[in-house]
C-alpha cells in the first residue's frame, strides 16, 4: 500500500518535473526572443548617431576612404569648427539664445495650458462643453491649414482696429518680430498647445475634490486655490508638459522660419544652412577657410552631421534628466484608464 | 435667504473666475483659428490681388480657385494637385497601422521585467527627439547609393543573414527583397512612434495586477491573456493614438509648403487658400472616418 502510493508520487514527480521543464525552457525561449529583439530595436535608434562619429571626426581628406569604418585615421576636429562657423554665427550665444526662447516659450506655454486646462476640468462654468470641444478642433485641424491667412493678418495687424490709435497706417507687420510667437504661447496657439491643454485637463480631473473643499474652507479664494493648492500638486504633469514643449519649442521649424525667418534660432538655421543649393558654397567655405585641399559631398554630410549633434547636444541633456519621470508622470497624467 | 443667495453670488464669482481662466484660449481662438479660418475660406472664393496704396483687393468668383487647382495648377515638382493629394493619403494609410501597431509592441516590448530595463527605456523614447523634423531631414545622407538615411538596417542587404537565406535556403529574392525593404525603413517607424509608445507603456502599467492573476488562475495562455485582457484594456487609448498619429502625419505633410508657394512664390492667394480648405477637409474626413472604425471596436470590446 505504502509503496504502491510512493510510486504514484514518482509519477506525479516525474511528470511535474517534465511540466516545470516545460515551461521553464519555454520562459527561456521566450526571454531569449524578446532579449533579441529588444537588442535589434535599441541598436536600430542608436545606430544612426553612433554612426555619426567616425564620420564627423575624421579629416575631410579621409572621408570616403574605405579602410575607415568606425576609427578614423586621423583625429580631427574640422567638421566640427565648420560646423559651428556655418550655424552659429555668434558663437556659442545662438546656441544659448535658442535654449532660452524655447525655455520662455516653455514657462509661457506651461502656465497658460495650465489655467485653461485647470479650468476646463474643475469650473463648472457655462458653456464649458463648447470650450473644450473648441480645444478638441484646434488639436485636430492642423495649423499649416490656417498658415497662410494667419501669415497675412500678421502682415496686417490689426486687432479690432485699434492699431489706429498708435500708428499712420492703421495697421502694423508683426512678421519677423518675435512677438508673434510670444503671443501665440500666450493665447494658447504655440507648438502643439491644444494638446497640452488636453492633457492638464485630463490630470486636473482626477485630482480629489477634497482637497478643493479644504484649502476653500481654510478660506482660500479661487487664485490662492489654484496656485497654492492645484499647481503644486500638478508637478507631474507640468514636468511631462514642459519636457515636451521644450523639445517641440527647440526643434520646431515651423512658427520661426514661417513667423520670424530672419531670427537666429538654431533649427531654423540649421534647416536653412544645409540645403543641396548651398553645397557648392559650403563646400567652397570648407576647402578656404581649413585649407582643404579637396572637399566632396561626403565633407557636406560630415559637416552637416556634426551640426545636428551640435543641436542635439541641449535636447539630450534634458532627455536624460527628464527621461525617468516621464513614464511615471504619464501614469499619473489621468490620460490613461 | 440672506445666506442663499451669499452662496449662489460666491459659486458664479467661482465660474467667473474660471471665464477669465479660459479667457485667452478664447481670445487666441478667435483671433488665431476663427478669424484665419474665415479669411481662408473667403480668400478662396476671390482672386486676391495687391492694391494701389499697398492693401488687398478682392474680386468675388465663386469656385474657380478650387476648379484651377484640380485642372490646370501643379506643384512644386511638378505633379498634379489630385497625384497629391492621393499621394500623402495612400502614404497615411500605409503608415497609420504601422505606426500604431509598432508603438504598441515596443510599449509591449519595455513594458517586461529584465535587468537594464532602465536603459532600453532610455532609448526606446529617444526617438520623440531624434523624430523632430529637422533632425530627421539633417541625418539624412545627400550622396551614396542609397541616398537616403544610413539606419544600419542596410546591412541587411550583404550581410550574412541574407546571404545564408539565400544560398542556402534557397529563398527566392523575390520574397526576400519587400521584406528588407521594410526592414530598411524601420528607423522611419521609430522616429514617428516615440509619443505613441510613451502613452501606450503608461497604458500597459496601468493595467491592474490583478487582472493578469485571474487570468492566470483561470488558466489562460499568454495568448489568450493578451487578447482577453491587455487589447481591451488599451482600446480608449488606442482611440487616442490613432487620432494623434493621424494629426502628426498631416502635420508632416509637404501641402502646406506647396499653400505656402502659391500664395507667397506665385502671388496666387486665392488658390493657396482654396489648396488649405481642401486639405483641412480631407483631415476631417479622413479623422472623421477612422473615428466612426474606431468606437465600433472599442464598444465591441468593451462588451
Amino acid at each position: 500500500m505504502k509503496n504502491k502510493r510512493k510510486q504514484k508520487y514518482s509519477e506525479v514527480d516525474a511528470s511535474l518535473a517534465i511540466y516545470l521543464f516545460q515551461k521553464k525552457s519555454k520562459k527561456t525561449m521566450v526571454n531569449f526572443f524578446s532579449l533579441v529583439l529588444i537588442l535589434g530595436l535599441c541598436f536600430t535608434i542608436v545606430y544612426p548617431i553612433l554612426s555619426l562619429v567616425p564620420v564627423i571626426f575624421s579629416s575631410i581628406e579621409d572621408l570616403g576612404n574605405p579602410n575607415v569604418i568606425w576609427i578614423p585615421e586621423e583625429f580631427s576636429t574640422v567638421s566640427f569648427k565648420a560646423a559651428v562657423r556655418l550655424v552659429m554665427p555668434q558663437g556659442i550665444m545662438t546656441m544659448v539664445w535658442s535654449v532660452l526662447y524655447a525655455v520662455g516659450i516653455m514657462i509661457l506655454q506651461v502656465f497658460f495650458s495650465a489655467m485653461v486646462g485647470y479650468s476646463l476640468a474643475r469650473v463648472k462654468f457655462w458653456g464649458r462643453g463648447i470650450v473644450f470641444g473648441m480645444v478638441i478642433l484646434v488639436f485636430l485641424i492642423p495649423r499649416q491649414s490656417l498658415l497662410l491667412a494667419q501669415y497675412i493678418d500678421f502682415v496686417h495687424f490689426n486687432p479690432l482696429g485699434i492699431m489706429k490709435l498708435f500708428t499712420a497706417a492703421g495697421e502694423v507687420n508683426l512678421i519677423n518680430n518675435p512677438v508673434v510667437l510670444v503671443m501665440l504661447a500666450i493665447f494658447g496657439f504655440g507648438v502643439n498647445q491644444s494638446l497640452f491643454i488636453f492633457l492638464f485637463s485630463q490630470f486636473f480631473k482626477n485630482i480629489p475634490k477634497e482637497l478643493e473643499e479644504a484649502s476653500l474652507i481654510d478660506g482660500c479664494g479661487f487664485y490662492r486655490t489654484y496656485f497654492k493648492i492645484m499647481l503644486p500638486n500638478a508637478v507631474p504633469i507640468i514636468s511631462t508638459v514642459g519636457i515636451l514643449s521644450f523639445v517641440w519649442n527647440y526643434g520646431d521649424t515651423y512658427y520661426t522660419n514661417y513667423f520670424n525667418p530672419d531670427g537666429s534660432y538654431l533649427s531654423t538655421l540649421l534647416s536653412s544652412t544645409f540645403v543641396t543649393a548651398n553645397k557648392e558654397y559650403i563646400l567652397r567655405a570648407l576647402t578656404t577657410w581649413y585649407e582643404v585641399p579637396v572637399a566632396t559631398d561626403l565633407a557636406f554630410d560630415a559637416v552637416k552631421q556634426a551640426a545636428v549633434l551640435i543641436f542635439l547636444v541641449p535636447l539630450l541633456i534634458v532627455y536624460l534628466i527628464g527621461q525617468r519621470k516621464l513614464v511615471e508622470n504619464m501614469e499619473n497624467s489621468g490620460l490613461v484608464g | 435667504m440672506e445666506k442663499s443667495r451669499k452662496k449662489l453670488s460666491f459659486r458664479t464669482m467661482w465660474k467667473i473666475h474660471g471665464i477669465i481662466f479660459v479667457s485667452p484660449f478664447l481670445i487666441g481662438f478667435i483671433a488665431f483659428f476663427l478669424v484665419p479660418l474665415a479669411n481662408t475660406v473667403f480668400y478662396s472664393l476671390n482672386t486676391v490681388g495687391v492694391g494701389d496704396q499697398g492693401g488687398m483687393t478682392f474680386e468675388w468668383n465663386g469656385i474657380q480657385n478650387y476648379l484651377d487647382l484640380f485642372r490646370t495648377e501643379v506643384t512644386t515638382s511638378n505633379t498634379t494637385m489630385v497625384r497629391l493629394f492621393t499621394e500623402e493619403n495612400t502614404t497615411m494609410l500605409i503608415s497609420l497601422p504601422l505606426i500604431v501597431v509598432f508603438s504598441l509592441f515596443m510599449a509591449l516590448l519595455a513594458n517586461r521585467k529584465f535587468k537594464g530595463r532602465a536603459v532600453v527605456r532610455l532609448l526606446f523614447f529617444l526617438p520623440i527627439i531624434l523624430g523632430i523634423d529637422v533632425v530627421i531631414n539633417m541625418l539624412t545622407i545627400t550622396v551614396g547609393a542609397s541616398g537616403g538615411l544610413d539606419t544600419g538596417s542596410n546591412l541587411l542587404a550583404g550581410s550574412y543573414v541574407t546571404i545564408f537565406l539565400v544560398r542556402t535556403l534557397n529563398v527566392p529574392m523575390r520574397v526576400l527583397y519587400p521584406i528588407m525593404t521594410y526592414v530598411e525603413n524601420i528607423f522611419d517607424l521609430i522616429s514617428q512612434a516615440g509619443v505613441q509608445t510613451l502613452v501606450y507603456l503608461t497604458a500597459l502599467q496601468s493595467i491592474s495586477p490583478s487582472l493578469y492573476e485571474v487570468a492566470k488562475m483561470e488558466g489562460a495562455t499568454a495568448y489568450e491573456t493578451f487578447w482577453k485582457v491587455t487589447i481591451p484594456s488599451i482600446m480608449n487609448i488606442t482611440f487616442f493614438v490613432v487620432i494623434y498619429t493621424i494629426v502628426d502625419l498631416f502635420l508632416k505633410s509637404s501641402i502646406a509648403t506647396e499653400a505656402y508657394s502659391f500664395a507667397f512664390k506665385q502671388g496666387k492667394i486665392g488658390t493657396g487658400s482654396a489648396l488649405s480648405v481642401v486639405y483641412m477637409l480631407n483631415v476631417i474626413l479622413v479623422l472623421a472616418i477612422a473615428a466612426l472604425l474606431l468606437r465600433k471596436v472599442v464598444k465591441k470590446n468593451e462588451k
